[in-house]
């Protein structure tokens, strides 16, 4: 092996200078403490390069976390939030200001309202998009893997815990942590409302007909309301988890690559990680 | 018995003086009228057979806000008595221009009044357009505080009638003209809607009746709690307008959208408890079905001119609060949760940087 040459070279190296310096010959005792100090040294070094290079490689292995379809209803609907969020604020706070500058300057109500049912039915087509795909054998993984369990609370009293230094581990989160899973029931139950409610406001003569008023101002209260709190949960826990947080700042990409880096995997979704192995090792064994 | 003569002539004068109509000698306008003008059959023939009375009610015009003044005052081409030629019609704008230093009671309103369908239409030289004194009277003008004006509050309704005297018997039928014959004086009459020398067509964007503009002129007595609590009429209708579909599109430009009137009618504006108001539960399907073509008597099953943070709105509060209430626990629920998460954060980094 190179190595051993290696070796015996820089044996023979500091011998000769160590000789050179005694002005003697050195005795055999001294001889094998400079081989075991000269092999040590370099099996420090080879590890060190080894742990580098597995280093590197771990930076660059990326695992599919989304799958395309998955990516693409995630930005139809971000697309979508966005232009509802940018016509419906202005409705709402329609005594404000900044909503007068807008109706007045930018665009009309009249355009308002265009845009906002154009954001509304990329919301309706992408929630019918995601029910059939909820059908397809991935798409029921994912529902399996979304659905509220038990650990989830357990998880998120450990992850306070962790917090407020209460315990020094973090808890060990499967594919969908407790905190994204909260955030999916409540996108789901959010479009539902929004959705249904705005559906009678937008088909107000159809509504007019066959529901009594007050059901009406029900629908029309609960869009208001219920759009408020969907753009602050979007502004504080969507943002923090996505932008903010030190984690993934200024973005986490995976949502539109589909692809997490294996570092993060293991971070951030240690249970999915080792799962994933364990299948690999099986999908090795003959 | 000089004496007596002297006392018989003084007596007998104080008797023609103050038995002649109310002028003395020494009113100068006396030579207008003792020869001619004060004499109630003074006319003039304008067509074989018609006479135009050119008598003038002196009383009349002594009890006006024009007391003060000469007939030549405003009569200004007549310089020799009796005049030769006909005087020139005069005008009201000859005083009553704004900066008059002589000090007319001038406001912009006369001025406003050119502007206006009335002034716009005697522009075109219509017969029946009215001019100030059609309103105001000729020589008799009186303030409008003077019960006996006409343009006095409670006879304006009656003074607009003398031509459009079908909406008359519209506006005497509705609540504001019932109002107004039961002595209400605060109800509304013609020109607290339409105004008076201002009064612009509702396509005018100036015109307080414009589509734009329809809310705030209700608002002026309808957001009045004292008026309104007087006679038991609720108050934030306007507001709760303004806050709805129909407010906000007519607020940024959607003109036929609904405002007050469209529902409430006009000149013949009734009760919702009377069966004849396009507001009484029954007859909601077809109000509204004016522009909503299914509308069903469903649209009368709930509150009208709700504002959603006030319990008078029934159930749409109780939304409004649950959201309310939803909404601050959950927003202050992740932000303090984001700002735990960073702390655990940065005590980790620490812990860990520290060995």
């Amino acid at each position: 092996m190179a190595d051993s040459g290696n070796e015996e070279r820089l044996v023979q190296e500091l011998q000769r200078e160590l000789e050179h310096e005694l002005a003697r010959p050195l005795d055999d005792a001294e001889l094998q403490r400079i081989k075991e100090l000269v092999r040590a040294q370099l099996e420090a070094e080879l590890r060190a390069k080894q742990r580098r290079a597995a280093q590197e490689k771990e930076q660059e292995e990326y695992f599919v976390r989304f799958s395309m379809n998955f990516c693409l209803q995630h930005l139809v609907l971000a697309i979508g939030v966005i232009l509802l969020t940018i016509t419906g604020l202005p409705i709402k706070f329609h005594d404000s200001a900044w909503a007068e500058f807008i109706f007045r300057n930018i665009w009309s109500l009249e355009v308002n309202r265009v845009i906002h049912r154009v954001g509304a039915s990329l919301l309706m087509l992408v929630s019918v998009w995601h029910i059939g795909w909820l059908m397809t054998r991935e798409g029921r993984r994912e529902l399996r893997e979304l659905l509220p369990r038990v650990k989830d609370f357990w998880d998120f009293i450990a992850n306070v815990k962790f917090m407020l230094g209460l315990s020094s581990e973090r808890p060990r989160f499967g594919r969908y942590s407790y905190s994204e899973k909260f955030e999916y029931w409540a996108l789901v139950w959010g479009t539902a409302v929004m959705v249904l409610s705005g559906l009678m406001l937008w088909f107000h003569r159809i509504a007019l007909a066959y529901l009594p008023k007050y059901i009406f101002d029900v629908a029309l209260q609960a869009h208001s309301g219920e759009a408020l709190l969907a753009i602050l949960a979007l502004i504080t826990w969507h943002m923090y988890h996505a932008h903010l947080n030190p984690e993934v700042f200024p973005m986490n990409m995976t949502i539109f690559t589909g692809k997490i880096s294996k570092k993060r995997l293991m971070e951030e979704h240690p249970l999915e990680y080792e799962q994933i192995m364990r299948e690999r090792a099986e999908a090795e064994q003959p | 018995m000089k004496r007596l003569i002297a006392l018989a002539v003084i007596i007998g004068s104080a008797i023609i003086v103050s038995s002649w109509p109310s002028y003395g000698q020494r009113d100068p306008n006396a030579r207008c009228l003792l020869e001619c003008h004060g004499k109630p059959d003074f006319k003039r023939e304008v067509a074989p057979g018609q006479f135009k009375s050119l008598y003038v009610d002196y009383e009349q015009f002594k009890a006006s806000v024009h007391k003060e003044k000469l007939c030549v005052d405003c009569h200004t081409d007549v310089t020799v008595i009796p005049h030769q030629r006909r005087p020139e019609q005069i005008h009201c704008l000859q005083c009553h221009y704004q900066g008059n230093v002589v000090g007319a009671p001038v406001s912009e309103r006369p001025e406003k009044y050119k502007e206006s369908v009335h002034g716009k239409a005697f522009e075109r030289g219509d017969p029946n357009a009215p001019d100030c004194k059609s309103c105001h009277t000729v020589h008799a003008v009186r303030p409008p505080t003077d019960p006996l004006s006409p343009v006095y509050r409670a006879n304006i309704p009656k003074t607009c009638a003398s031509c459009h005297v079908e909406i008359y018997t519209e506006y005497l039928e509705g609540v504001h003209g019932q109002a107004l014959r039961n002595n209400v004086l605060e109800s509304a009459v013609c020109s607290d809607c339409h105004r008076e020398h201002d009064l612009f067509p509702p396509d005018d964007p100036r015109s307080s009746l414009h589509p734009q503009n329809v809310a705030n002129t209700c608002a002026r007595c309808h957001t009045d709690v004292k008026i309104m609590e007087r006679r038991g009429v609720p108050v934030k209708q306007v507001e709760a307008f303004k806050k709805s579909f129909h407010g906000i599109a007519i607020e940024f430009g959607i003109l036929r959208s609904a405002n007050c009137v469209s529902c409430h009618e006009y000149h013949k504006i009734l009760s919702s408890r009377d069966p004849r108001s396009p507001i009484h539960p029954l007859n909601l399907a077809q109000t509204c079905g004016q522009c909503h073509p299914n509308a069903s008597s469903n649209v009368a099953r709930g509150r009208f001119h709700i504002i959603p943070s006030d319990p008078d709105a029934g159930i749409v509060f109780w939304v409004y609060e649950f959201y309310r209430w939803l909404t601050i626990v959950m927003t202050a629920g992740f932000i303090f949760y984001i700002v735990l998460d960073l702390y655990g954060r940065w005590r980790h980094a620490r812990r860990s940087s520290h060995g």
